[in-house]
């Protein structure tokens, strides 16, 4: 695998799990403020965008490598949460996190060198 | 999970039915993109070229479904116990890229996935709850 794919693959996961989260945020601020107000409409639109960016990023992945091999790089983005769960929430890394990421890490990288 | 709707709103069908949806799709998306496949070009990076195959179209389409219901799913079940069961399509998919696709797969790649796949199953639920909070 080029460094290029491996940019790719990260920068498509990266804007999927952003996409969820800001989706999830207008989700949660239409609880309160309803559909019709800026700050939705600015999160949704923002959500979209991503959302779309990552799928057309994994089309031209998929034009490139097998499923099975692109696949298993999906487990990056629990890594990903688990960085911003740290940054964000200050949250402490638990036992069962820390195993579960570090055996998706090494799943990866045996995937990426099959 | 009370007054919970029957037949074709059991969340539970709707569950079974996003991640049948989720696992199609990807093994059209798959099928359309290298059916279009054009490597030599930069421009195929993008992806954008993948939207001349129908193919990729039936996949959007299903992706739209699978997300529908999923927003069904969460008003019933909370998203610690669906979120965890949705995942049994880490195990689905590269399955499916055997069965279906022909993929072959070395044995290097199916110990990759298989310790993808325990570390997810492990992390599923945390990741579900940390992902409520953020």
């Amino acid at each position: 695998m080029t460094l290029l794919a491996f940019f790719f693959i990260v920068v498509s996961l990266v804007t999927f799990v952003a996409a969820q989260l800001i989706l999830k945020r207008a989700m949660e601020a239409t609880k309160t403020t309803g559909f019709r107000n800026a700050p939705f409409v600015w999160r949704a639109t923002c959500g979209v965008v991503l959302m779309t960016i990552s799928f057309f990023l994994t089309l031209g992945l998929l034009q490139r490598f097998d499923l099975s091999y692109l696949y298993p790089f999906q487990g990056l983005s629990v890594i990903f949460i688990t960085l911003m769960a740290a940054i964000l929430l200050k949250e402490k890394l638990n036992a069962r996190l820390a195993i579960g990421a570090l055996l998706i890490s090494i799943g990866i990288v045996l995937v990426s060198l099959s | 999970m009370q007054n919970r709707p029957t037949g074709f709103g059991n969340p539970w069908l709707q569950l079974v039915l996003s991640v049948a949806c989720v696992l199609v799709s990807e093994f059209l998306l798959k099928r359309g993109a290298t059916e279009v496949a054009n490597t030599d070009s930069a421009w195929s990076w993008t992806g954008v070229n993948g939207l001349a195959s129908p193919l990729v179209w039936w996949a959007i389409l299903l992706i739209i479904a699978s997300f529908i219901s999923w927003l069904y799913v969460l008003r019933y079940i909370p998203i610690t116990i669906a979120f965890p069961l949705s995942r049994v399509v880490d195990i689905l998919v590269p399955l499916g890229c055997w069965i279906f696709l022909g993929e072959l797969i070395s044995p290097l790649r199916w110990c990759g996935i298989a310790l993808v796949v325990v570390g997810l199953a492990l992390v599923a639920k945390p990741i579900a709850q940390i992902e409520e909070r953020l």
